[in-house]
């Protein structure tokens, strides 16, 4: 268990007190059409924050510019104070993983991958990667299947050998894409309880979703977004009708009833890939 | 009785015995076969991470853009072996770079960049031979290898080549991997992708340079991809793939020299019949398993 703390260093150090990211004026232009627009933005450290909007409203864009794989038209990004590319302290979990499911490796050997910064050029795995890897696999409850080939895997055992992987990797901030699409619940609540393990390490999540019941039931903060940032903050701030309307414009009714408030038709579902930027 | 049937039993032993050893009694063909092997194994340690990755269009494309070179390094060395395979080495290092530039600069799709490169580089290559006909019959042994040519200095020179390339394999294997297998991790790892693209597209052209005295430059990505391809057919573990690729090719070319030899044709063209035969079998083989598991659980 503690030997995931006392991990080697990054080349770039940073304190846990900073804040997890930090946005000002980021924008993002692609090809001809604005995908973010002038986001400004501070998340504090070891939160667990659901990043919620429609399609295109830019998600995936945000994710990729803090992974440092775009590039941002204007604004600064920090990262526990740093620009993005600085860090190897950062696990990104993309939607429809870009991954080959035949590639010839199993799940430990995935799972190590996360440490091949950390070992260094020159170096191969040692004993002591090889039992990070394994207990970074007992915390997702995948231990048995170490050796298993990934095509064989389900779908949440997909993801949650990618978060092995980010816990292996030592990672301070875990970006996950819709992690939970195209789960069943059982999966899906394996996956969440993993997030609370992870917020006890002190590991700041962003996970970007649809459900924004779920958004509002288990996430200490929302960051609702349409290529502007519309609200971040805790659940009632950012659900209001005003906000909501804001988001999802017409495609989204907010009723309130007695018994609280009810948002119908989210236009979300899991179309995938839509252009960014489409809608507004 | 007894003795009679030993007598019978041997007869054909020891008439293989010596239809192997046969072609063995020529220098040539021993430094043909050392270097079938050793150029077997570099192609199918290459050509694992070439498959892998789906380039084998960057293969070929490689290949064929190192005609310019070998027109070049013959012309200014009147025929050196060595500086040959050097200008023919640098060129393929220039055109994989090239190739990235074009692609990376935006606008133009990879395999865009790559047929424009590929297309232009070798018609320079084939201006340049045609140029100086007297040339035209020793360039072709490049287009289509020539086993027979092998010195013992190019013998010296593939197995020092093959064995680096070997090390680099070894300590890159995680950093390759990675790289193979998913590139937004390398980016998150901050790895430097740059760099360990340009590495493998030199091992690439290494491969390449070193294969064509075996298969020549028209043939060479049959060598590169075909064991590997049958190899991923085989296993799911990389390192077992690269150990059943390297013993395919190498296989292969062992097998391709004897057919050569015993049926007097082209070399190169022996070399890559064999490959092909051995993936047909494993497809064949390997769809049968796959029908009779079908069969078997419906």
């Amino acid at each position: 268990m503690l030997s995931l703390f006392t991990k080697q260093k990054p080349a770039t150090e940073h304190s846990k007190a900073d804040p997890a990211i930090e946005l000002r004026n980021l924008s993002l232009r692609f090809e001809g059409h604005r995908a973010l627009e002038d986001l400004s933005l501070t998340v504090d450290s070891g939160l667990r924050v659901a990043v919620v909007g429609p399609n295109g409203a830019g998600k995936s864009t945000l994710f990729n510019i803090l992974a440092g794989i775009l590039a941002p038209s204007g604004g600064e990004v920090r990262v526990h104070g740093h620009l993005p590319a600085q860090h190897q302290c950062l696990a990104y979990v993309p939607q429809n993983s870009q991954v080959d499911w035949n590639f010839p490796v199993n799940v430990e050997e995935v799972v190590m991958m996360g440490r091949v910064r950390l070992i260094g050029l020159f170096r191969h795995p040692s004993r002591k990667d090889w039992e990070l890897v394994r207990e970074s696999l007992g915390k997702v409850q995948l231990e048995g299947l170490a050796g298993r080939q990934i095509s064989e895997l389900s779908g949440g055992q997909k993801q949650r050998m990618f978060i092995a992987r980010a816990l292996a990797q030592a990672a301070d901030l875990v970006l996950l894409d819709e992690p939970l699409a195209g789960l069943d619940i059982p999966s899906q609540e394996q996956i969440l309880n993993i997030l609370d393990d992870l917020q006890k390490l002190g590991i700041t999540v962003l996970f970007a979703t649809h459900d924004l019941d779920l958004a509002a039931a288990q996430f200490d903060r929302i960051l609702l977004l349409n290529r502007r940032l519309i609200a971040y903050g805790v659940r009632d701030e950012v659900l209001s009708a005003q906000n909501l309307t804001k988001a999802y414009g017409g495609t989204m009714q907010v009723v309130e009833t007695t018994e609280g408030r009810i948002v119908l038709g989210d236009s979300g579902g899991h179309h995938g890939h839509e252009p960014e930027g489409r809608h507004g | 009785m007894v003795t009679a049937a030993g007598i019978t039993a041997m007869n054909p032993k020891v008439a293989m015995v010596d239809w192997l050893l046969e072609p063995l009694a020529f220098e040539f063909m021993q430094r043909g076969l050392l270097i079938a092997v050793i150029v077997g194994v570099i192609c199918a340690l290459v050509g694992v991470y070439i498959v892998l990755r789906g380039m084998a269009f960057l293969g070929d494309a490689l290949a064929h853009a190192i005609l310019p070179g070998l027109a070049v390094g013959y012309l200014v060395s009147a025929g050196d072996r060595s500086a040959i395979f050097w200008w023919a080495l640098g060129t393929a290092v220039l055109t994989s770079v090239g190739i990235g530039a074009l692609s990376r600069a935006g606008r133009i799709k990879q395999d865009t960049a790559i047929g424009i490169v590929f297309a232009g580089m070798f018609a320079l290559g084939i201006a340049l031979i045609s140029s100086v006909r007297n040339y035209a019959v020793d360039l072709s042994h490049f287009l289509f290898g020539n086993i027979l040519g092998v010195t013992q200095n190019d013998l010296w020179l593939t197995a020092g080549v093959g064995l680096a390339v070997l090390f680099i394999v070894f300590v890159f294997y995680k950093e390759f991997l990675v790289l193979s297998f998913d590139p937004t991790l390398v980016t998150t790892l901050r790895l430097p992708a740059r760099t360990l693209e340009v590495l493998l597209s030199i091992l690439m052209a290494v491969a390449i340079v070193v294969s064509l005295q075996t298969v020549g430059v028209a043939l060479v990505v049959a060598l590169l991809v075909t064991p590997a391809a049958a190899a991923s057919l085989l296993t799911k573990n990389l390192r077992n793939m690269m150990f059943l690729a390297s013993v395919i090719a190498a296989g292969s070319g062992v097998v391709g020299l004897y057919a050569s030899y015993y049926l007097s044709i082209a070399s190169g063209a022996a070399v890559v019949l064999t490959c092909t035969a051995v993936f047909v079998l494993v497809w064949i083989w390997r769809q049968l398993g796959i029908r009779r598991r079908q069969v078997g659980s419906s």
